[in-house]
This record gives structure tokens, sequence and C-alpha cells, in this order.
């Protein structure tokens, strides 16, 4: 099976100490390498308000993190272990690898297409100088 | 806001001239639209064509986690904004709407206001 990509986002209570914050990283960290997988890399948004409230709070300690596994087991293991963690409130995995690649082949796409234009554009002017000596031609 | 929807109410009602005697409402900005009818009665107004940010950005993706970007296309009550408000193309409300449901999840954005 081929690599995926996920994103990974959980949200704290927002009075968890730093510790335990990066003490569940770390659990995380090392549950996705045990499993096979990788984490390429942790990003703590910090505390921010939430939209609407969960568990009757208002704001949240946001952590991001990017995943890279070729088993499913990763992903399934790693949300297991959030929905125990006591200051996690909520997370998201959401797989990204298929839109990147449609990302990349719509660049490819028009990266080719700007690279054909020049061309096309040049067969295009010469009409143009033609219309002009038509308007010109009734006032001469 | 309150600019884009004004005029586009008046598109629903003149289906078949350029502008019949219901595009009272305060009209668009000046400027041609290209296939729109060419004759301008006297009640009718020119609306500006409404393109597609996300085209003119040449956006290949909509990241969910940028919420600031995802907030002007939502209602005040958190309802996702229909295309004919916005103007966004098909493919990019396609997108568009995984972002915002998406964003939801993660409490980024509202699934309704909170009173």
């Amino acid at each position: 099976m081929e690599e995926r990509l996920y994103d990974l986002i959980f949200i704290c209570r927002p009075d968890t100490p730093e510790a335990d914050i990066d003490k569940v990283i770390t659990t995380l960290e090392t549950v996705a390498t045990e499993k096979g997988g990788k984490i390429d890399s942790v990003n703590k948004w910090g505390r921010k308000r939430m939209a609407y409230r969960v568990q009757k709070l208002r704001e949240g300690y946001y952590v991001y993190m990017v995943v890279r596994s070729s088993q499913g087991e990763v992903v399934k293991e790693l949300e297991r272990r959030l929905k125990v963690a006591d200051p996690v409130m909520k997370y998201l995995t959401v797989r990204l690898d298929e839109e990147l690649k449609r990302q990349d082949k719509l660049k490819r796409h028009r990266e080719r297409r700007a690279a054909r234009r020049p061309r096309k554009t040049v067969p295009a002017a010469p009409p143009m100088p033609g219309t002009e000596p038509q308007a010109a031609a009734p006032t001469a | 806001m309150a600019e884009e929807n004004a005029p586009q109410q008046q598109s629903y009602g003149s289906s078949g001239g350029g502008g019949g005697p219901r595009s009272s409402g305060p009209g668009g900005g000046p400027g041609g639209r290209p296939g729109g009818p060419a004759k301008r009665g006297k009640r009718s107004f020119v609306r500006k064509k409404k393109v597609c940010r996300f085209c003119v950005d040449k956006a290949d993706f909509i990241d969910y986690k940028k919420a600031e970007i995802l907030a002007p296309f939502i209602q005040e009550r958190g309802k996702i904004l229909p295309r004919r408000m916005t103007g966004t193309c098909s493919r990019h409300q396609r997108w568009l709407t995984v972002a915002i449901k998406r964003a939801q999840n993660i409490a980024l954005l509202p699934f309704a206001a909170e009173l």
C-alpha cells in the first residue's frame, strides 16, 4: 500500500499545563512509530477561541500535526489514544494525499497550458493588424 | 455582503428582458456584462459580473484550516452561502463546502450561530 498523508488536529482543554500536552504529543509520536507510521511535523497553534462551545468551554488548545503512514492501523490507534486521553476534547483526522495529488495535477495542467499560451497568441495577433487597414480604408 | 445580495435578487425576477419593472432596487456598479442582454431600457441596471474568488487566485486547494478564508462564505447563522450569492464557480464551491464542513468539525467555524 502506498503511503498516505493525514492531517491530525486535536483540541485540549485550555487549562491543561503545557507539560501534559507535550506528553500527549510524545505518546502519539511513539505510537505512530511503533505502528510503522511517522509524524512529519507538530505545530502548536496554542489557545484559540472555538467557534462553538465544546464541553461547555469556549477556548481550546489546538495542536496540529501531519502524519505519514502506509498502514490504516496507525490512524486507528492514534484516534483511540486521543479518545482516551483526558486533556483532549476533540480531534479530527483528514486524509490529504489524494487532494494533494489533485492539486499537483492541476498545477501541472496549468503550467502546461501556460507554456502553450504564447504560441496560441501569436497566430491570434496577425488578424489584429488586418482589421486596422479595413477600418482605415473608409477614411482614406 | 449587502452589495452582492441585492443585485442577485433582481436576476431572479428578470428572466426574459434585461431588467423589467422589478429592477428598482439598488443596481450593481457600472461595468458591462458580457453575454447579458444588449438593450438598455430606461429601468435596466447593469450588474457587475461576479467572478469566482478562488479562480482569480488560481486556487488548487482550499485549506480547511484557514477559517478566515472560509468565513466570508458562511451566513451569519452559519449556513454556507450558495453559489448564486458569492459567484464561486461550481468546482470551487464543491471544494469550499468540504473545507467548511471540515472546519466546522474542528470548531474553527460554527455549525450554527450561538444565541
